[in-house]
């Protein structure tokens, strides 16, 4: 019973960094209509940045300090190499560019801090166990979740309430009719793209306290995330949130039967919601139908 | 009288095919133009040109002394250019309120209080999502939205498309209103007797030309030279008021 809570723990936790990653991604594919596979990258990037700063910020000020910087380069890049493509309606030049960007970006990584693992290194306040019975559950593990959980309604709470929220959710609905209402959505979608890389990296920083770093570490976890976003649905950035924790958990729990399925039951069970619910579990009807 | 719209031998294209094969018009201030023809005169196309949706490859639009050939659409709107498109397009996921938000609005007399005030509906239905709303509450929704622009043109895509006669002429005391407060309005309609009665001066597009360009009230009495130029469209009119769906 506490292995079977163990390794559920651990999916959840595993499960959060999915949710994040997918989160981000489908934000980006939903008003950009990029397959972000360079979501990894600012991963990537949010995670070593962080690790190279926090000598001198300390832990809390290179998570903060991560993210915004994954997401100050993801805007430089959404209006170097992104923009000029988004008139190209085929999706396979924004999918190779991104491809590409997400090996240079790993090779970078490579090159400057070297192949072998790094350690973050966490405050000892937030990094005892709770309770020793359920040594698993580490003060940093709940801070993960709180964490995340404060950045997903933080979200929630932008794109109900602010005017850029509201005019995100119209770009996603309509976008010519979005611009001929005077928004401009040339900025519109480059803050849409920094959003969905400060959520990447925000992944980054915290997946590297419980994970370490090594330089292909974002597209280990980038795989898993789109898994996430077709079993939770294409369009339904709840449905990706709620995929990523799905996918973890089932991950975690057949660990403990089955160990050496775990990676493969994810893939099983985007292959079940293809075929007997292909818009997923929250997605709009008619996407893949 | 000043051209608040002036297009000058536009050239659109979808892909490859050529659409518009050279149209020119001009909405004056104060002036309410109706664009007539039948189906795939290239009428939608027209405004969608003007509006930046698609840019024109060939030829010039002068909007409000600004050459806007090459602008992007909100740039066209942000010189006060209000666009009402062809089904409505509504956000259906967003609430009327929100809907009614997204425009970036300028300076002027229309806020959204006001725009309560004229539509009535729309008020009492702030909180729900657009594509609950009736065919009606959503065109009503689609005119509302550009006017917290504060426009001095109005581009409208066949408003009265798909609605039952007594909302029709809801709509054309809307778009007369508009022309009091000093507004251009430029009227793409099929139905031909309906805006021929409201406009000032009227063109006929067919195979992406225009074909005739007069006096409303002159081109009104024609009705034989009407049925010839934008016929299938005006024997349409009568039907589609019955309630045919919108044609996407």
């Amino acid at each position: 019973m506490q292995l079977l809570l163990f390794n559920a723990f651990n999916g959840l936790i595993q499960g959060v960094f999915y949710a994040l990653m997918a989160l981000g991604l489908a934000l980006i594919l939903s008003l950009n209509s990029v397959i972000n596979m360079a979501h990894g990258g600012f991963l990537v990037i949010g995670a070593y940045l962080a690790y190279a700063l926090s000598p001198y910020l300390g832990f809390w000020g290179a998570l903060v300090a991560g993210p915004i910087l994954a997401a100050a380069i993801g805007l430089a890049v959404e209006r170097l190499l992104i923009r000029p493509i988004y008139k190209r309606t085929d999706p396979l030049y924004s999918l190779l560019l991104t491809f590409g960007l997400a090996l240079i970006v790993e090779d970078m990584t490579r090159t400057i801090w070297g192949p072998q693992g790094l350690p973050l290194e966490i405050p000892d306040v937030i990094n005892s166990p709770v309770s020793e019975v359920y040594f698993f559950v580490t003060g940093y593990r709940l801070f993960v979740i709180v964490i995340t959980t404060a950045a997903v309604v933080g979200l929630y709470l932008l794109l109900r309430y602010t005017l850029l929220g509201i005019r995100i959710r119209a770009g996603i609905n309509d976008l010519e009719t979005t611009a001929a209402l005077g928004v401009n959505i040339y900025r519109l979608r480059a803050l849409n793209f920094g959003f969905g890389c400060l959520f990447a990296g925000l992944s980054g920083v915290l997946a590297a306290g419980v994970l370490g770093l090594t330089p292909p570490m974002g597209n280990s976890l980038i795989m898993p995330s789109f898994v996430a976003i077709i079993i939770g649905g294409v369009g339904s950035l709840f449905g990706a949130v709620v995929g990523g924790l799905i996918i973890g958990l089932a991950a975690g729990i057949t660990t403990t039967y089955y160990p050496a399925a775990s990676e493969a039951v994810i893939y099983l069970m985007m292959l079940i919601v293809l075929v007997v619910r292909p818009r997923g579990l929250f997605g709009e009807e008619g996407l893949f139908e | 009288m000043t051209a608040v719209l002036r297009a000058h031998d536009i050239h659109s294209f979808y892909g490859k095919s050529h659409i518009l094969h050279g149209v020119s018009l001009e909405v004056n201030e104060g002036e309410i133009v109706a664009v007539l023809g039948r189906n795939g005169a290239g009428k939608t196309t027209t405004v969608r040109s003007l509006m930046g949706l698609t840019p024109p490859r060939g030829g010039r639009c002068e909007i409000l002394g600004h050459d806007t050939t090459h602008w992007p659409p909100h740039r066209i709107a942000g010189l006060g250019v209000g666009y009402v498109p062809e089904g409505r397009k509504i956000f259906g996921g967003l609430t009327v309120l929100e809907n009614l938000r997204v425009p970036q609005a300028r300076p002027g007399p229309w806020d959204v209080e006001r725009v309560f005030r004229l539509f009535p509906r729309l008020a009492e239905r702030r909180s729900q999502p657009g594509r609950q709303l009736s065919g009606g509450e959503q065109e009503m929704l689609s005119i509302a939205r550009p006017l917290l622009l504060n426009p001095k043109l109005m581009l409208l895509d066949e408003p009265s498309q798909g609605l039952a006669p007594l909302i029709v002429r809801e709509v054309m005391q809307v778009v007369r209103q508009m022309r009091e407060e000093g507004l251009a309005v430029l009227l793409i309609e099929q139905n031909a007797p309906l805006s021929l009665s409201i406009a000032d001066r009227a063109y006929i597009l067919d195979d992406g030309k225009v074909v005739y360009s007069g006096k409303a009230a002159e081109l009104a009495k024609d009705t034989e030279l009407v049925n010839k130029l934008a016929g299938a469209g005006s024997k349409a009119a009568s039907s589609r008021t019955a309630g045919e769906p919108p044609a996407r």
